[in-house]
C-alpha cells in the first residue's frame, strides 16, 4: 500500500542519514533519535544553570522557597504585586493549586506553559476526584509531558526545572525537582539554577531531619544570602513562598509573600537591607 | 415526564438593601420517590457570589465542578477574585457551549460586586439552560416551583429590605411556594450575603 | 425486580442484594453475587441492564486497582464515588449509556468513618444514611426513615435490615428469595450471614 512505501522511505532515508557526516545542526534537528552526546538535554541544563537561583527547604510543619529575581530595575511595573490576591511578581514562584506552590528556574516562557499545564491538570484531577491533586501526581503528569517532547514530535525540550513543594492527606509535606528529561525525584532540601551546586553543599552541611519551618525560612534565607549576587537582600531581588497547614481546618495553606512582607521577614532575620542602602526610596 | 422535573427542586434569589439572599428546597428524589432531604443545590464560588443550581441532579454535581474547575483558574491567573458579572457571563458561555446537547439546569445567581467607590451593589441573575441571562433588579427563581415562587415573591418583595428582613421575605416564599409544589420541599436552606459576612440558616418547613 | 439495600451504623455499613438472576419469566440463577469488592475498603452493589452490570462493576474496579499499583495507596470513598459518578455522567451522553444504579459503600480509614453513596445511572450522587435501588426501596425506604438508627451495632443493623427483606418479601409481587449480605468496616469487607 502506498501508505505503508511512503513510511518505509523514510525509515530507510534515516537510517541512512546517521552513518553520514552531518553538521552539528543537522545533528542535533531531530530530538526524537538518541544522540550519543545527549547535548538536547546539555544545553537545557545550561540554559537553567544561568537563570536564578531557586532553593527549596522541606520541614516537618511545613515547606519553604525562595527564588532570586533576574528581571529586576527600577522601570519594571510591579503594581500588580502590591495589592495582588496571591502575590509573587509572576517571574519564579506560582501558586499551581491551593496546596501546591511551583518555583521555576530556566526559559521563562517554556516554565509559563508548563506552570499553565500543571494548573489545569491540577484542576482536571480535582473535577476528575473531587480533592486536592497529590503533590507526587502533579510531578508526574509534568514529568510525562515533558518526555514526550523528547520521544514525539520533533519538537525541542522544555528549558525549565521546576520545585514543587506541596501538601496532601497521604504523605503530608513533600519537595520534589523535575527537570527537562522529564525525571523527578524527591527532596529533603534542593537547589535548582545558578550557584545551584554551591547552594547544595551548604543546604547539604547545615540541614536536620526534624527541622521546623521558622528554623527552614532561616536556613533558606541565610543559603540565598551566600550564593546570590548581589551584597544584600531585598523584596525587588527576592520571591518568598512557604506551605503550611492551617491548625483549625487542617487544610494545607500555601502563602506567597508580597514584597513589603519578605523585607519585613528579611528584617527580622537580620538580613535586610540597611536604612542607607536602601535605593529604592526616594 | 418532563428531564427538568425527574428529580425535583428550586431555587429563588432576592435582592436587599446592601444584601442579597439566595434559597433553596433540599429535596432529591426520584420522580415521586423521595431520595434524599439533604441534597445541596446551593454552593458558594467566591466569598461574595453563590450559585444556585435547580434541575436534573447529575448536571447539579457535574456543572458546580465544572464552575469550580473555571473559577479556580480564573482565580489563579487572575490572582483576584471573579466578579459576579463575569461569573454570570462564564455561567451563560458554559452552558451555551451544550447549545445542542445542554445541561438540564436553570442556574441562579446571587452576589455583592464591586463599586469603583469601593462599596459593594447586590446582584442577582438567572439563565435558562442554554444560557440566556436574566438581570433582574428584584427577584429570580427557578425550579419545579417556580410559578409559586414568583407568585408569592411577587406578593411579599418589597425594595431596600435589610437583611433580617429580606431573610424573612425570601423564607417565607421559599416555605409557601415549595409547600404547593410536590416535588420540591423536605427542607429549605437560605443564604444571605452582606459585604462582611455570610448567613446560612437552615429552615423547619413541612417535610411531606 | 432487582432489590438492594444498604445500611450505616456507627462504624460500619451492611449490604444486602438479592440473589436472582432473571431473563422475563425464567429464574437463570439464584446465587448471583451482586456485590462487588472494588478495593479493601468498598463495596459496589450494583443493578440494572445485565451485563452493562458486569462490565461497569469491572471497569470501575480494574480503575480503583490501577490506581492504587500506580500510587500505592487506595483512593479514599468520597473521592473513588466522585470518578464512579463521573464515569457514568460522561457515559449519559455518549453513543451507549451504561445502564447501571450503584450503591457504593466504603470505610475511610484517613477518618475512621463509614459513607454511603446513592449513585444512579444518570450520575446523580449523594451522601446518605441509608439508601435502596429497585421495587424493593418503595417499601424499604420508609421502614428505614422510622427504624434507622445511626448509632447501632451491628446487630441491630442486622435486624433493622430484617425487616426491610421481609416487608419486601411480603409485599412485592415478584419478590426474591435470597440475599446475600455484606459487611465494610474498618477491618475491611466481609460476607455475612443473617
Amino acid at each position: 500500500m502506498i501508505v505503508s512505501k511512503i513510511r518505509q522511505c523514510v525509515h530507510i532515508a534515516a537510517i541512512s542519514n546517521r552513518h553520514n557526516n552531518l553538521t552539528v545542526v543537522e545533528k542535533l534537528g531531530r530530538t526524537t533519535i538518541f544522540s550519543p552526546e545527549g547535548k538536547h538535554f546539555e544545553y537545557a541544563m545550561e540554559a537553567i544553570s544561568h537563570a536564578g537561583t531557586v532553593l527549596g527547604v522541606l520541614a516537618k510543619d511545613g515547606v519553604v522557597l525562595a527564588a532570586e529575581k533576574k528581571v529586576t530595575g527600577k522601570l519594571l511595573d510591579l503594581s500588580g504585586a502590591k495589592e495582588g490576591g496571591y502575590g509573587g511578581s509572576g517571574e519564579k514562584i506560582f501558586l499551581l493549586n491551593s496546596n501546591v506552590i511551583g518555583g521555576v528556574a530556566g526559559l521563562t516562557a517554556d516554565a509559563n506553559s508548563l506552570i499553565n499545564y500543571a494548573r489545569s491538570a491540577a484542576q482536571q484531577h480535582l473535577l476528575a476526584y473531587n480533592e486536592d491533586i497529590p503533590v507526587e501526581l502533579l510531578a508526574q503528569r509534568l514529568c510525562d509531558m515533558k518526555q514526550s517532547y523528547t520521544q514525539y514530535g520533533g519538537l525541542r525540550p522544555f528549558g525549565a526545572s521546576l520545585l514543587y513543594a506541596g501538601y496532601d492527606q497521604q504523605y503530608q509535606f513533600q519537595l520534589y525537582h523535575s527537570d527537562p528529561s522529564g525525571n523527578y525525584s524527591g527532596w529533603k532540601a534542593t537547589c535548582i539554577g545558578a550557584n545551584n551546586g554551591t547552594a547544595q553543599s551548604l543546604l547539604k552541611q547545615e540541614y536536620k531531619d526534624d527541622i521546623e519551618v521558622k528554623a527552614a525560612i532561616s536556613l533558606v534565607l541565610k543559603t540565598m544570602s551566600k550564593t546570590m549576587d548581589s551584597t544584600t537582600l531585598g523584596s525587588e531581588k527576592l520571591e518568598f513562598a512557604v506551605i503550611t497547614l492551617d491548625p483549625e481546618t487542617k487544610l494545607p495553606k500555601a502563602k506567597i509573600y508580597r514584597p513589603d512582607e519578605i523585607d519585613e521577614l528579611l528584617q527580622a532575620e537580620g538580613l535586610g537591607k540597611k536604612e542607607e542602602d536602601d535605593a529604592m526610596k526616594s | 415526564m418532563s428531564i427538568m422535573e425527574y428529580n425535583g427542586g428550586s431555587v429563588i434569589a432576592m435582592v436587599g438593601k446592601d444584601c442579597v439572599a439566595i434559597a433553596s428546597d433540599l429535596r432529591l428524589g426520584n420522580q415521586a420517590l423521595g431520595i434524599s432531604s439533604n441534597f445541596q443545590k446551593i454552593f458558594p464560588v467566591t466569598d461574595r457570589i453563590y450559585l444556585g443550581l435547580p434541575g436534573l441532579a447529575t448536571d447539579v454535581t457535574t456543572l458546580r465542578e465544572v464552575f469550580r474547575f473555571r473559577v479556580n483558574m480564573y482565580t489563579i491567573k487572575e490572582e483576584r477574585e471573579i466578579e459576579p458579572e463575569t461569573f454570570a457571563h462564564l455561567v451563560s458561555s458554559t452552558l451555551y457551549e451544550r447549545r445542542f446537547g445542554p445541561y438540564f439546569i436553570e442556574p441562579v445567581m446571587a452576589g455583592l460586586s464591586k463599586v469603583a467607590t469601593g462599596g459593594f451593589k447586590p446582584f442577582i441573575a438567572a439563565t435558562d439552560l442554554i444560557g440566556c441571562l436574566n438581570f433582574a433588579k428584584d427577584f429570580v427563581v427557578a425550579g419545579t416551583a417556580s410559578s409559586k415562587l414568583y407568585g408569592a415573591a411577587e406578593g411579599l418583595w418589597e425594595p431596600d429590605l435589610e437583611p433580617e428582613q429580606l431573610f424573612e421575605t425570601i423564607s417565607q416564599t421559599m416555605l409557601n411556594a415549595v409547600d404547593r409544589d410536590a416535588y420540591s420541599g423536605w427542607g429549605v436552606v437560605v443564604h444571605v450575603i452582606e459585604k462582611d459576612k455570610i448567613t446560612t440558616r437552615t429552615l423547619k418547613g413541612r417535610m411531606d | 425486580m432487582e432489590t438492594s439495600f444498604a445500611i450505616t451504623g456507627k462504624d460500619y455499613i451492611i449490604v444486602a442484594a438479592d440473589t436472582t438472576a432473571a431473563r422475563s419469566i425464567v429464574k437463570m440463577k439464584t446465587d448471583d453475587d451482586k456485590i462487588k469488592v472494588v478495593s479493601p475498603h468498598l463495596l459496589m452493589s450494583y443493578s440494572g441492564e445485565p451485563g452493562d452490570t458486569i462490565q461497569f462493576s469491572e471497569f470501575v474496579e480494574r480503575n480503583l486497582r490501577l490506581f492504587h499499583i500506580r500510587n500505592n495507596y487506595s483512593l479514599r470513598p468520597s473521592a473513588a464515588a466522585s470518578w464512579i459518578r463521573r464515569s457514568l455522567a460522561q457515559s449519559l451522553r455518549s453513543r451507549k449509556p451504561y445502564s447501571v444504579n450503584l450503591m457504593l459503600s466504603g470505610y475511610d480509614v484517613t477518618t475512621d468513618t463509614p459513607h454511603l453513596f446513592w449513585i444512579d445511572y444518570l450520575g446523580t450522587m449523594t451522601e446518605v444514611p441509608f439508601g435502596a435501588h429497585g421495587y424493593g426501596s418503595y417499601f424499604a425506604l420508609s421502614l428505614l426513615d422510622r427504624y434507622h438508627n445511626p448509632e447501632a451495632t451491628l446487630e441491630e443493623g442486622i435486624e433493622t435490615l430484617k425487616r426491610c427483606i421481609d416487608e419486601v418479601a411480603k409485599r412485592l409481587i415478584v419478590s426474591p428469595g435470597k440475599y446475600i449480605v455484606k459487611v465494610v468496616d474498618k477491618d475491611g469487607t466481609r460476607v455475612i450471614e443473617i
